[in-house]
């Protein structure tokens, strides 16, 4: 009883060092836990992946073998679109999904544009690029800025309706230039490609803490019927349901949760080169399983930050449900000892 | 130089955190940087984003003189800071308005009508009655005209259950993320505090 008591008067500052040391050791002692993956992750994966010349190659190829000439022959006349609008104060939870979706886009060969509207976003794009390329291009693969991606980088605020419309009509003459100044027609993966619009470009990922996600179902997918998916903060997804219910947002990766569900469809089937399908993500072969070892180092550091947040997530979570429980019969105790009392 | 780096971003996250026991000087010098760093990166890259090749580039360098006209309109803004001129300023407002009113339409369609007409579909499994029942019952209970008694009442009571589990789901979400920005920074310190152990 007097624990319970004592509990009720308990100083703040000793919940943060509980909260601090919950979080703490799963990081320093990481372990496996299963991620679930759900249907709006599932979905924009799929989306993304159905992109890819690989899946195109294996549709057409009657023999089941995929040369990278055949794969070569389907190359680059599709593209996503990455619109990154946040600063670094929500990148413990946009960033993972940001790499992840850049990995898989790499691996599975689908160019893609990046692009900001916020000044304070460019350096988290070019932080994002260099984390991907560099780990990827460790393995000996090459990856070439302006044919594999282009990094348009930052507009100014107010050419963003000019930009996000013209895009409908040709993606060179509505941005102009990348972030280093090219101009984008000069560029291979436009230059030597069929990108031209939101008809090759027919997917906008968009990574924000807010609703800005709205603007692209709103003026793109109204209007040229761009699919759009979504990257949000924990905070925002409860308001972005709706819209996944409807048809308007394609899917959806919603705080560290989602991006964690991404890191492991990535590691799974984009980064052994398999197609993704709903019976081989239940009965997973050993191949597709042995990446998802986050004790190991199979996988960088970097590509698995969201599973081991999700890890010191699930202790915080439950520390502070054992907090909620002691607070409440603390509560309902003293309560009952008034009413004695009275 | 990356160690330098690090030590100022470990320093300076734990300086933020020293909040957390009290108000001190190491927290107020890190929160008054972190505002004159963002307003200092922010101008230059403006200027080379945006005051450079819209500007510079189309009026000086290419002569496409039509620019002087959004450049002068942008420059109304400024009188917002004189009591004599400020009328100047409401006519950039009035422009920019303007293109808010461009989007009143595509808004209606994909957040009203699109929204409506999904939710008007067969009532072919559970999943979708939930959605329906909770559709109409929380449309009930907006609806103020009518007193909420008896069988009204306890009709749109339902609604307020809808509310409040999408409320407690929304608070969820948000302890969630709230603790999601405490390991990304924990997480910082502990790969640093590794590497440098290493």
């Amino acid at each position: 009883m007097n624990f319970i008591k004592n509990l009720q008067g308990l100083d703040r500052r000793y919940v943060f060092v509980f909260i601090a040391v919950a979080i703490i050791m799963p990081l320093i002692f990481p372990f496996n836990s299963v991620t679930y993956t759900t249907t709006p992750v599932e979905n924009l994966y799929q989306l993304i992946d159905s992109y890819s010349p690989y899946v195109r190659a294996d549709d057409l190829n009657e023999d089941g073998i995929i040369s990278e000439d055949e794969v070569d022959a389907f190359k680059q006349d599709r593209a996503i679109f990455m619109d990154f609008y946040h600063d670094a104060s929500t990148m413990p939870e946009l960033f993972p999904m940001e790499v992840a979706v850049m990995r898989h886009c790499i691996y599975r060969k689908v160019p893609f544009f990046t692009f900001t509207i916020m000044e304070i976003a460019a350096p988290i794009i070019e932080e994002a690029l260099s984390v991907v390329t560099d780990e990827i291009q460790k393995t000996g693969r090459v990856i070439e800025r302006g044919k594999d991606y282009i990094n348009i980088g930052y507009k100014p605020a107010a050419l963003y309706l000019p930009i996000l419309l013209g895009m409908g009509d040709d993606i060179a003459a509505a941005v102009e230039t990348d972030t280093d100044g090219n101009r984008i027609e000069n560029l291979p993966m436009y230059r030597d490609t069929a990108i031209r619009n939101y008809t090759q470009m027919n997917l906008v990922y968009e990574t924000s803490g807010s609703d800005q996600g709205l603007s692209w179902m709103v003026y793109a997918r109204s209007r040229f019927g761009v699919n759009v998916g979504v990257g949000l903060t924990a905070v925002m997804a409860a308001d972005q349901y709706p819209y996944l219910q409807s048809g308007q947002c394609a899917g959806m990766t919603a705080g560290l949760k989602g991006a964690a569900e991404y890191e492991n469809l990535v590691d799974m089937f984009a980064m052994n080169n398999i197609t993704f399908s709903k019976g081989q993500l239940d009965n997973p072969t050993e191949k597709m399983l042995a990446n998802l070892d986050i004790t190991k180092d199979t996988v960088p550091s970097k590509f698995k930050m969201a599973r081991l947040g999700m890890n010191a997530q699930s202790v915080a979570h439950i520390l502070i449900i054992i907090f909620i429980l002691l607070g409440n019969i603390g509560y309902f105790l003293e309560k009952k000892k008034l009413n004695k009392n009275l | 130089m990356t160690l330098i780096g690090e030590i100022i971003a470990v320093f300076l996250t734990l300086s933020i955190f020293s909040f957390l026991y009290k108000d001190n000087p190491a927290y107020r010098f890190a929160e008054y940087l972190i505002v004159g760093v963002s307003a200092g990166y922010v101008l230059p890259l403006v200027y080379k984003n945006a005051f450079e090749p819209f500007v510079l580039q189309r009026i000086f360098v290419e002569h496409k003189f039509i620019f002087i006209i959004p450049c002068i309109f942008g420059m109304l803004f400024w009188f917002r800071f004189s009591r004599s001129y400020g009328w100047l300023s409401r006519y950039p407002i009035a422009i920019s308005m303007g293109m808010v009113g461009m989007g009143v339409t595509q808004s209606m369609n994909s957040m009203v009508l699109v929204q409506v007409r999904q939710a008007m579909i067969p009532i072919e499994s559970f999943n979708i009655f939930l959605i329906f029942l909770g559709t109409i019952t929380v449309l009930f209970y907006f609806f103020f005209s009518k007193a909420h008694t008896g069988a009204y009442g306890k009709f749109s009571r339902i609604g307020i259950w809808y509310m409040m589990i999408g409320f407690g789901a929304s608070f969820g979400y948000t302890v969630m993320a709230r603790i999601s920005l405490l390991i990304g920074r924990l997480q910082f310190l502990a790969d640093t505090f590794k590497g440098w152990l290493a």
